[in-house]
Formats: structure tokens, sequence, C-alpha cells
């Protein structure tokens, strides 16, 4: 190739002569001859290089792009873009609230804001690129020139436009063909049409125009209503063979799609499953004895809306010889949370009538004896022999419990089944508090009673001594009778030692006598007369005098025996806890005598 | 303008005062490297070409059908199941996403770093990178059971849920991180293309071809003012990238470390992960790359000394992993935290402990051998090793999900992961579709960033021509 006239100069009398441009072999070449052309004052000049070439921003003069502050500007948009629709989305339009976290977390906001400052920053770069440099742009007057292939392949071009003001074809040829180059030419205007073909736009808006057809349909579909079922590409399982609620079926006889459990039918749970435990009766026993009455109680369980209806009476008459097989064991473990329990229950729900000791003297007893309500009847004595353990069955006491005796109502709807059982467990330690005998003491809390015991009969024997020798002494010095002195004396413990001697005896003794009388002797002592009938001890009760000698040597010793009386009734005795209170009450006021301060104690204590 | 570096010069080792050339070729000229990698997608495709496409078709082709089967029938189709619920699928995505880093991470961190070495590969990395993300999008999708519905994972105004996306879910980051990635790797990728399609333009002899290479080169002439704007444009694309592909692993880590299963739950996942992922990425690289070279008589621009780079990131990064792999032990006994002492203990020595120690031996051992000379510059041994790091990454990533997921807090609910057919098939097939397009890419599209070589080659001809003249440079 030379500087010669070619094709293209030939033509640019018929086109437009767009400006002269020259090839070169290398970049250095390139470089001087646009350091050359700059120098003589070309400023509308450009390079053509298959690779970006060091130095030539100078040479021809490019100044800085301001793309990076197009960068930097979209960046921003795309951090603040995230953070509002982050913000907006789970804080305002739809707060989600997770982990207790603000509605704002910030820091779990970063990754998207992040990511979205990226996003936005890489369109900027990418398309502000394009935008700036012009591209895409298919008519350019360099590619009218085949020779100019080779600016993508090895060879380098300098251009200048014949725009600029100094240009003039001639020099400007003149001047580039002294800057040693492999040709120089002119760059014509490009022939072909600079537009598109018309048929381009008319495929694409074709094109734009179908692809708008579907979302139309779709977006008519959903606003209009129709009679036809809903197109579903997939089903979701949406449609499914089932029955909903209370829709018929011609599948059973009674047309009802939603059925009843099969008759027999037990819930699947523990505690329903044990219909002993439920009802206090051994039902395999009373199936042999009493098929009939076995299967209503199944039914009364596995039913219980149906309770009234069935009209079950589960208590036997107390007349009727009972031959109901009940369970003879409390089927909860006897320990000291169930004794609690049952404790608890027991004065939520049985003390107002049967009293916190169970002497059947609860508030609604002693107020209807007060007002001498006819309808009533006194409520049993817990203590009564007939319900003692072996009198008793555990199971029969929990019957009554639950459906009630005499004017006793059930208390099935208002106790959970555990915690009636818990409640007989109680009053058999209430019951134990009162009746049980020193050998079934374990053997450590009996010789430590036993020992005690020795010690105050010693100690009374003592004062007893004392007693008649003052006695003696004083029937000596006056004719006051000793029964007198008793009487008018009463800061003595004198006159009733014998008493107190003869109860501290029966308390070592083991004989099937109350172990912790000392302690327990007071809330039966100081119950009024009505209850005194029913005490099982109350040949003991001498009434409150007596408990004055009780009181009397009220000591460290004395506290002691009430102590371990409270642990031997399993800690949960209402009764000890009494006694304790009143021993601790009543230490400093040992010379009290007035018997009806003890009897409003005791009131109390019931209360 | 020829250079005259002897074809067979060992340019791994360093001349003293001259730095190693990276074109070899007695008579390599600008022109010469557009004759050698224009010719590749010129002339008819050899027959190894189209015996490896009609393969690799076909294994896609498979993978579609499975996906067709898979949405049609449901996940049940797969071997997720109680306590592993994810299963293969999310062990083959974070597999494609970490492979797909390489290729950012040579384009983007390594021209921020002026290593020009970069420019023999970047162009095959990149595509790499995004068939790779294709091959890891393809899995959450259908992972999500109800595909046609994935796209309730963006942000839109939705007339049938009434309510956004949760955006403090991990997993929300992840759509976002990924997509992100993606996009701006087409973008990257496209945008270093475009002067090297304008040259298959310029070469085309037929108008169609001529066509859409016009098209797609948006009508690029190589003016001085659109370098400069390119250039500009290249090297904030690049500083944006670099960060990117940092986050989109450490996001990826996030899904597993922001939870709280035990083995899941540490703070070194996101530098672990993102080591990793360049180290499969690389690793993926040389297995291209090495093969792509002999096929296409490309020696002389991807040298030995592109190799033997890359080799020393496998085993910078592989020591990371290896490191990262003992910091993990190390912390679940310093840490004291029972359930994480299991897992640990549980991941080396429980019903895994042969995937474990596949991943042990793959990831830290085999990498251990570029020490040696020989073994980063022999282009056997270098692809077995690579071949070995792509199956220990694998073999990671289904350590990290199904070990911890199968033996979590609860034993009554432990459980063993066994694949079936169909996820065996999906990750073989996903192979297929990488491969395909790879090869559809290696056809079609300039593999080398030509003006890139062209610049570097360039720069070699003034060091030497400045040396030739006593200047010093």
């Amino acid at each position: 190739m030379d500087a010669s006239p070619n094709m293209a100069e030939s033509s640019s009398e018929t086109s437009k002569t767009r400006g002269v441009v020259a090839e070169y072999d290398t970049p250095e070449a390139l470089i001087a001859a646009a350091n050359r052309v700059r120098e003589a004052g070309f400023t509308k000049t450009d390079a053509f290089s298959p690779f970006p070439v060091h130095g030539i921003d100078e040479a021809i003069g490019i100044k800085p792009t301001i793309l990076p502050w197009i960068v930097l500007t979209a960046g921003t948009i795309g951090c603040i873009t995230g953070l509002t629709m982050e913000v907006w989305m789970n804080a305002i339009s739809y707060p989600y609230i997770i982990s207790g976290k603000p509605y704002i977390s910030l820091p779990a906001f970063i990754p998207v804001s992040f990511e979205l400052t990226i996003l936005f920053s890489a369109f900027a770069a990418f398309f502000g690129q394009w935008f700036l440099n012009g591209l895409p742009k298919f008519s350019n007057p360099m590619f009218t020139s085949p020779k100019f292939d080779a600016a993508t392949d090895d060879k380098f071009f300098l251009f200048i436009d014949a725009r600029d003001k100094r240009f003039d074809d001639k020099g400007a040829r003149a001047l580039l063909g002294d800057t040693s180059p492999l040709s120089v030419d002119d760059v014509i205007d490009d022939p072909s049409p600079a537009s598109m073909p018309k048929a381009i736009y008319l495929v694409v808006i074709a094109l734009a125009v179908l692809s708008v057809f579907p979302l139309l349909v779709i977006a008519n579909m959903r606003v209009t209503k129709s009679s036809s079922p809903r197109f579903h590409i997939f089903w979701d399982m949406d449609f499914m063979p089932y029955k909903e609620a209370q829709e018929a079926t011609i599948l059973f006889r009674d047309g009802r799609a939603m059925r009843p459990p099969v008759p027999g039918t037990v819930m699947r749970d523990d505690s329903n499953l044990q219909l002993d435990y439920q009802l206090g009766i051994q039902l395999d026993e009373l199936a042999k004895i009493d098929a009939d009455r076995a299967t209503r109680l199944v039914n009364l369980v596995q039913n219980p809306d149906a309770q009234a209806a069935a009209a079950e009476q589960p208590a036997a008459p107390e007349e009727v010889v009972d031959n109901t097989p009940w369970v003879t064991d409390n089927p909860l473990p006897i320990n000291l949370e169930t004794l609690s329990l049952g404790r608890q229950k027991f004065e939520i729900y049985c003390a107002v009538c049967h009293g916190r000791d169970g002497f059947g003297n609860g508030l609604v007893n002693q107020r209807a004896q007060k007002i001498l309500a006819t309808t009533w009847s006194q409520p049993s004595s817990l203590h009564e022999d007939r319900l003692l353990e072996g009198k008793m069955a555990d199971g029969k006491l929990f019957n009554t419990i639950s459906n009630g005796i005499r004017k006793m109502p059930g208390y099935a709807s208002q106790i959970p089944v555990a915690d009636r059982w818990a409640i007989v467990a109680y009053v058999r330690v209430l019951q134990a508090s009162r009746n049980a005998s020193a050998d079934q003491l374990p053997a450590d809390r009996r010789s430590k009673l036993v020992r005690e015991a020795e010690v105050l009969k010693r100690k009374l024997e003592a004062e007893e001594a004392e007693r008649q020798k003052k006695a003696a002494e004083a029937a000596a010095a006056s004719d006051v009778p000793a029964k007198e002195a008793e009487g008018v004396v009463p800061d003595t413990a004198e006159p009733k030692a014998p008493e107190a001697e003869k109860e501290s005896a029966a308390a070592g003794e083991a004989d099937g006598k109350p172990a912790a009388a000392d302690a327990e002797e007071k809330p039966a002592s100081d119950a009024p007369a009505g209850d005194a009938p029913s005490d099982p001890k109350s040949d003991d009760a001498a009434g409150g005098d007596e408990k004055k000698t009780e009181e009397k040597p009220t000591t460290e010793d004395e506290a002691k025996p009430s102590d371990d009386a409270k642990e031997d009734s399993d800690g949960g005795s209402q009764a000890t806890e009494q006694a304790e209170e009143k021993a601790a009450e009543e230490k400093p006021v040992v010379e009290e005598v007035d018997g009806d301060s003890e009897d409003e104690d005791a009131t109390e204590a019931d209360n | 303008m020829a250079i005259a570096v002897p074809n067979k010069l060992d340019n791994t080792y360093e001349q003293p005062n001259q730095r190693a050339p990276l074109v070899l070729g007695e008579s390599t000229t600008y022109h010469t490297i557009t004759e050698s990698v224009s010719s590749i997608a010129e002339r008819m495709p050899s027959k190894g070409w189209i015996v490896a496409f009609l393969i690799c078709a076909h294994v896609a082709a498979f993978f579609g059908i499975l996906i067709a089967y898979l949405i049609y029938t449901g996940v049940g189709v797969w071997g997720n199941r109680s306590p592993v619920f994810w299963g293969w699928p999310i062990v083959n995505f974070v597999f494609w996403v970490g492979i797909g880093h390489a290729g950012t991470l040579i384009s983007a961190i390594l021209f921020l770093f002026r290593q020009d070495w970069r420019t023999s590969i970047n162009r095959a990395a990149e595509a790499m990178t995004i068939f790779a993300v294709v091959c890891a999008g393809t899995f959450p999708g259908i992972h999500v059971g109800r595909a046609w519905l994935a796209y309730w994972l963006f942000p839109y105004p939705s007339l049938n849920l009434w309510m956004w996306p949760q955006f403090r879910s991990p997993l929300l980051w992840d759509v976002f991180a990924v997509s992100t990635y993606a996009t701006v790797s087409l973008l990257f990728w496209y945008m270093g293309m475009v002067p090297d399609l304008a040259t298959f333009r310029d070469r085309s002899k037929n108008k169609f071809r001529r066509f859409v290479y016009g098209v797609l080169s948006l009508g690029w002439s190589g003016s001085a003012r659109h370098w400069h704007r390119y250039e500009k444009a290249y090297a904030l694309l690049a500083a944006l990238a670099a960060p990117l592909v940092l986050s989109v692993h450490t996001i990826v880590s996030f899904d597993f470390a922001v939870s709280q299963l035990p083995g899941w739950h540490t703070t070194i996942f996101p530098p672990y992960f993102v080591a990793g992922a360049v180290f499969s990425g690389f690793a993926m690289v040389i297995t291209l790359l090495v093969p792509c070279r002999s096929m296409f008589k490309l020696e002389h621009l991807i040298t030995i000394r592109h190799l033997e780079n890359m080799n020393k990131v496998i085993l910078a990064t592989g020591s990371i992993v290896g490191l990262a792999y003992g910091t993990e032990f190390f912390i679940a006994w310093y840490g004291q935290v029972p359930a994480e002492k299991f897992a640990f203990i549980n991941r080396a020595f429980g019903p895994y402990w042969w995937a474990y120690w596949i991943m042990v031996t793959c990831n830290v051992i085999s990498p251990q051998l570029f020490w040696m000379r020989f073994f980063r510059t022999n282009l056997v041994a270098m692809v077995i090793v690579s071949i070995f790091v792509n199956i220990g990454m694998w073999f990671e990533r289904f350590v990290i999900v199904v070990s911890s997921l199968s033996r979590d807090y609860l034993p009554s609910a432990w459980g063993y992961f066994t694949p079936t057919w169909v996820d065996v098939g999906m990750l073989i097939g996903s192979f297929g579709l990488f491969f395909t397009l790879f090869l559809l890419f290696c056809r079609f599209l300039p593999i080398i960033a030509m003006s890139e070589v062209k610049a570097v080659l360039a720069h070699q001809i003034h060091v030497k021509h400045a040396a030739e003249h006593g200047e010093t440079h």
C-alpha cells in the first residue's frame, strides 16, 4: 500500500469526504504520527488500534472520562434503593417480626444493599461506557474501507476529521504522508443508508405486540368472571377426592361424611385407658360379679357427657352389703410431692366441711350448727373407725370423693383424677396422725420418742414428788385441802400432773396408743363439745385444763416430740403442724389459764 | 514485528534483569495471534470437538429430561429425606458457584494487581464462570419444589401473596448475590469480548457471520477515544467484581453459618468458603485449559508459565482450605460446646468418614505436590491433581451439608442420606451442560482475549527494543 490515490479517492468526488486516514504498522509509529499531527494544530483527530495503545491519550489529547462519576452516582442510588426497599417492604408495608429483632435490622440489610450497589454500578459502567462511546453504531464511515478491517487485527490508523477548522485535504494528506505511513486514504461517507431497514422495525413491532397479547389475556381473565372452572396448569393438590366437613355422602346409610367413632373406641390417652384408675374399682373383678354394671361404668368413663343420662350411681348405698371390688392401693406413688398436692387440694375442697384436721367440723359445719340448719347433716369425721385404712378401701374413698355420699356432692367435675387420688393419700395421712401406733414408726424415730417419753416421765415424777411433798408440807402447815389448791392456784402445773403423767406414759407405751399423742392431742382436746363424741381419743381429752398441763412444761424438750410427730406422718400432717404452731404460740403465755383462748386457737387452726 | 522468542523456551525460569516472556514463538506477531485465535472459530470443527460435543450435548439433554421428570413428579425423586433436606442439589449448587469464582478472580482481582499473565486465560475462565453459574442457578431453582413459582424469590408486588420477601434470611441474600454475580459476570465477560468480536467481524468472509458478529460487536471500531472509556469501564467493573466475588461465596456460606446447626454455625465459613471457591475454580480452569491449548494449538499463548502460576494459586488456596479444616477442629475443641465437638468428631469418624477423608486427601494432600516443580509444570500431573481437587471440593460441600444435617441435636431424628439415581444423574448432567456450553464457546467465540494478549506482546516488544537501544526501562 502506498499513499497514491485509490478507489476511495476516485469515489470521493461523488461522496462527501469525511477526512483522511493513515495506516501504520506499529503503535510507536502511530504515536509519533499523532504527536506530529497535534503539533500541526489539528484537534479533531482519532486513532484506531487493535488494542489500547499506551500514550495515545496524550498524543491526541483525550480528556478524562466522566464515567467514574456516573458509576459512583449509580452505586449510591443502588445502595439507597436497596436499603429503602428493605425498610419499606419489611418494616412498613409488611412488618415482619423475626426472632424479636427490630423491624429495621440494618446488619441484616447490608448484603442485599451491597449487592444492589454493585449491580447498579456495574450496569452504569457497562451501559454508561457504550452510551458515552456512542455505541452501538453500525454505520461508520471508517468501515467503508476494506483496509480498515485490519484495525482490529494488527494495523494502527490515524484519522484527521474533515470538520477540523485547519483541515484541508491536500495539506492533511501531505502531513500524514510525512509520518511514514503504510498508506494514506480519504474516508468517504457510508453510501448505505444509516437507518435500519423498515422491515426490521416492522418485525420488532409485530413481536412486541404479540408478546403483549398473552399478558393482556391473563389480565383480562383475572378481572372477569367466568362460569367455567379455573384453568390450572399445576393442580397443586387443589382438587382431591375427599369430603369437606358437613358434606353428605352416599357411602353410609346415614348420609354423613363425618363419621362418629365406632362404639367402644377408646381415646388414645394413657390415663383414659386406666379405667380402674378412673373409677377406683377393679373392673376385671367387677365384670365377673356384675358384668352389666361394669359395662355401664366403662361407658360412663368413655362418654363423660352422657354421665347425667346414664344415671349410674357408682357409690354403693351405705346399708347394702358392698361387694364392689374396690381398688385397695392408691395408684399414685406415695411421696412428699403427692401428699403435698393432696394436702393442698384437701384444704381447698374438703376442709370447709370436714375441717383441716378431718374431724368433720369445718367452717360450714360450725355455721350450720350455729344457725341450727335443719337439713344439715354433720360431715363425717375422717377419723371414724369405719373409714380407717383397712376398713374402707382407697378405691371406695376415691369413689366417695368422685361421686359424693349422702349430702356430700361428687367432686369429679371439679377435681382431676390424679388430684382425687392425692387427696385419698392425704386423708390416710390425716388418719395415721390420729391412729398410728408407735411400732409403725421407723425404729430410730421410735427409740427417740421412747427416750423423750422417759425424760418427760422422770421430770413429771419429780414434779409429782415435789408436789406431794409440798402438799404434805401445806397440809402440815394448814388445813386447806389439796383439791382446792388445785383450783385456786392455776399457775402451777401441779394439780394436773397426774393426768399429764398418765398421758406421757401412754405415749411411751407401744401398745397402739398414738405415737404423737403429745403433739396431736391439742386440737382434739380443744375441739368443741359437739366434736368430742366422734373423737376416738376423747377419753384422753379431759378439757382445757388438761391442755394447760401439757403446755406448762413446754420447753425445748416438749417441742421436739411434736417435730418428730410431724415427720412421722410424712411431713404433711396438718394436725401436727397445728400442734407445733400452738406450741410455738403458747410458749410465751404458759401462765395463761383461760380455756376460751385455747378454743379460739383451735378454731383459727381449723380455719 | 515478530519477537524472537523460541517456541520451546521454558519461560518458567526467571532470567536475570528481564521478565519472563508471556507470549512465545519465533514468528509471533499481532497478526499471528489474531490468526491462531480466530481460526478456531473459522475452520471446520475437528473430529475430537464433534465427538466431545455430541457426548456432552446428550448428557446435557439427559439433564433436561431429569429436570422435567423432577418437576413433573416432585422433589421426592431425589434422596432428600428427613433429616437431610439439603442433599445433593445444594451440594451441587455450592460446588458450581465455587467453580465460577476463579473466572472473576482471574479477570478482576488479577487485573487490579496488574498480573499480565491473566490475559491469556481470563476469557476462558470468565466463560467458565458464566457456565458454572448457569449450572449453579439451576439447582436452587428446581430445589424450591414448585419450580414454576421460583420467581416468588424476588421482591415483586404480588397480587397472590400480598407480602414481601424476608430480607433477614440468608437464603434471600443468596438470591440477590447469585443473580447479581451472574449479571455482572455476564456484563464483564461480554464487554471484554466486544473488541475481539469486532476482530471476528472484520475477518468474516460470509455475510451472515459478518452480520451476527457485527451486531454482537456493537460497531466497535477501535477508536482511541472508545478505548479510553472502555479501559476505564473495564477497570471499574474489575473493581466492582472483586468485592462482589468475595461477597458471593461469603453469602453462600451465610446460608450455613447463620443457621444454628452444629458444624455450620461457625464464623470461619466466609473466608474458608471463598478460599475453597478460588481453589476449586482454578482447578477447573486447569482441567479445561490443558486439553484446550493442545487441541487448539495455543501453547505459545497459554504457556507453561501461565499454568504454573495457576498451580501456585491452587497450592496456596489448598493450604488455606487445609488450615481451615484444622481450625474448625481446634475451635470445636476450644469452644467446648458438646454439640459442636460431636459434629466434628462425627464428620471425621462418623458414618460419613469416607467422604471426609476423600475430601482431606484430595484437597489438602494432593495440592501439596505442587511444592515440587515437576508437578507444577507437568501437564499430565497437573490435570490429575486438578481433577482430584474438583472431586475433593465436591466432597467438601457434601460433608458440610450432609454430615451436619444427618446428625443434629436430636438423636432420635438422625438419619443416613442416600442419593437416588436422579441425584447422580443430575450431577453428571450438570457437567454435561457445563461442557456443552464450554465447547460451544470454544467453537464460536474468541477463547483468548486477543486485544489484551496483543497489548502484552506490544509491551514485550517495547521492553526488548528499549533493551536493545540501551535504555533503562
